[in-house]
């Protein structure tokens, strides 16, 4: 299996000079599986533009272009770029789209299709002529995608139902957590509240510590994991319940779950190069920590692991 | 018209009156009053600032309540890999908006099964009546500019509006025939062939039931075009017209067909919306009523 990033940032494009080496793209990876070079892309951000683009110069010359598209969640960042996707316009175009939608909203066709309406966009979603087909997914324990491809599926928690995905392939573990933050207890510890409850309080953390152990099994002995990494730990503190991860979390989370790369991922669209340089320095400046690899995701840079 | 179809053998309907509201008022009397916690449960799932411990709390006095609530979500529908045994649990996991609503839309139809009688109205049809009526009325509070807090109460009082239709007996089947025989208001038939109509009876059980004002006024008042003042008055009105709207859309039944369709204009000019607006709700209607039905398991 071979990754390919082509959008890291999260929230919204961050484009301009202060970006360049990482990229102001949002979230869009490519996977790519098996000697047949099967296509599999996670998330349809801004990035997803510039790898149809790329598709249309090399794929179609090969032949009708058919690819699975996996959405995280429908957050706007992760599903901006699909208008903007050249394959679906070609009638040979085959894509699967899938994703959840949380329980009470709209299928996943309204939701992402809905974003080709002409009040956005001067293309309606029914004028396309490609062969389109959206799946709406839960969590699932094994999912066969076929040639040998397997897939799970893990909810995460955000404020909306987002998805983690493993794809697993000749021994090889691709893993995605992202958008996500750690469970936490949600309810009252402080012991002088009237509304204090010790056995919720106490229930409360137990839940959220098995509940983070779940995820940390979920991508347990990954190859490669890229974790939500929108924060440091100090900004976190002021950010909680917006559904990211702490820089340091998902390293310690990745050491325990004995991953061996980790690419910290949905960077803040605040954060310049410079200070992702800085990061960089600080928490992997020699590329690993603990016997994991870590790295900050880059727009263009490719992970190999054939 | 109404006359040429006279015909239908009204002297079926030959009802005591006086024995008729007697047998309503003493099924009512004999209806278990409303849990407590059921109570509760709607007003904190209705708040938006409730907090986990208040929701937690309120779900878990009630076994039942919990039982079911955790059944719904280990079904199908939520398909999670892991089984969720607790409350806690399952608000950790899913959050506050999914535990509450799922809550709430099972203490509503347990509570509303617990007082039906007759086979009169099939479950599944009335309530989604029910729910296209709520719907309407959320949708028609939105373009009022109402906080999702009162649109949220307006798609309760629409679910409940027609409570007072529960408790009648079978021969409440004679008065379905005659309305749609003679195509007229059903409440115009229940008046005049039982002496008591559904908003009466609905009044009973929301005071017994310690219902809230806005409820209580939707339920009791929903056809009393000329008597709506004031704040409550356009909450009753938008339910009224919810309920108009689900008739003509002829989603699900309530037994009345043939509502008094001059009541909307006076209906939309008490609360201030033209027809335009009446009619533009129709391209979220078919949604939201699918969305709820699937969140209602109906």
């Amino acid at each position: 299996m071979k990754v390919r990033f082509w959008g890291v940032r999260g929230s919204i494009p961050s484009p301009g000079m202060i970006t360049r080496k990482y990229g102001g793209n949002t979230a869009c990876v490519e996977l790519r599986v098996g000697q047949d070079e099967r296509l599999i892309i996670i998330d349809a951000g801004s990035g997803i533009r510039t790898l149809g683009n790329a598709l249309m110069a090399t794929d179609l010359l090969n032949g009708p272009i058919k690819t699975d598209i996996f959405l995280s969640h429908t957050h706007w960042d992760h599903i901006m770029g699909y208008p903007f996707f050249t394959p679906i316009y070609v009638p040979t175009t085959e894509v699967k789209i899938y994703g959840p939608v949380s329980f009470e909203d709209d299928p996943l066709e309204a939701v992402v299709g809905g974003q080709m309406k002409y009040r956005y966009f001067p293309v309606n979603v029914g004028e396309l002529s490609s062969n389109i087909e959206f799946i709406r997914l839960k969590e699932d324990p094994l999912i066969d995608l076929g040639d040998d491809l397997q897939l799970s599926t893990k909810l995460l928690n955000h404020p909306i139902t987002s998805l983690g995905y493993r794809f697993e392939y000749n021994g090889k573990v691709v893993c995605t957590c992202y958008d996500t933050e750690p469970f936490r207890n949600l309810f009252i510890t402080d012991p002088s509240d009237p509304d204090y409850d010790e056995a919720m309080a106490l229930e409360g953390d137990e839940v959220a510590i098995e509940q983070n152990m779940v995820v940390e099994e979920f991508f347990a002995g990954a190859d490669l994991l890229i974790h939500d990494a929108q924060y440091t730990q100090e900004e976190y503190a002021a950010r909680i319940n917006w559904g990211h991860t702490s820089i340091e979390y998902a390293i310690a989370a990745a050491n325990r779950a004995g991953v061996k790369k980790l690419a910290l991922f949905h960077h803040d669209p605040d954060r310049t190069d410079d200070q992702l340089d800085q990061l960089a320095l600080q928490y992997c400046g020699s590329g690993k920590s603990g016997e994991t690899e870590v790295f900050f995701a880059r727009e263009g840079m490719v992970v190999d692991l054939t | 018209m109404i006359g040429q179809q006279s015909d239908y053998p009204r002297e079926n309907m030959e009802l005591n009156k006086a024995e008729q509201r007697k047998n309503i008022e003493k099924f009512i009397r004999r209806m278990p009053s409303l849990s407590t916690t059921v109570g509760k449960v709607m007003e904190i799932c209705s708040r938006t600032d409730a907090s986990p411990n208040e929701l937690n709390k309120v779900i878990s006095l009630d076994p039942v309540l919990t039982g079911q609530v955790l059944k719904l979500i280990n079904s199908a529908y939520y398909s999670l890999v892991n089984k969720v045994t607790s409350l806690t649990r399952a608000i950790t996991m899913l959050g506050m908006n999914t535990v509450k609503n799922i809550a709430l839309s099972t203490a509503i139809i347990r509570t509303v099964s617990s007082a039906k009688r007759s086979k009169a109205l099939p479950t599944a049809k009335f309530w989604a009546h029910s729910i296209g009526a709520g719907v309407s009325a959320k949708l028609l509070g939105e373009l009022k500019g109402f906080s999702p807090m009162e649109r949220e109460e307006l798609f309760l009082a629409g679910l409940l509006h027609d409570l007072g239709k529960v408790p009648f007996g079978d021969e409440y089947i004679e008065v379905l025939n005659f309305a749609r025989w003679e195509q007229r208001p059903l409440i115009e038939m229940e008046r005049e062939l039982m002496g008591i109509d559904h908003e009466e009876v609905g009044l009973m059980i929301a005071e017994k039931w310690k219902l809230n004002k806005v409820i209580t006024g939707c339920i009791s008042s929903h056809h009393d075009v000329d008597r709506l003042e004031g704040e409550i008055g356009q909450q009753i009105a938008l339910v009224s017209l919810g309920n108009i709207y689900a008739n003509i859309l002829d989603h699900g039944y309530a037994g009345d067909p043939f509502p008094a369709e001059e009541n909307i204009e006076r209906l939309l000019d008490f609360v201030d919306l033209s027809m335009k607006d009446f009619g533009s709700i129709g391209n979220s209607v078919g949604d939201e009523i699918h969305r709820a039905e699937m969140f209602l398991q109906i």
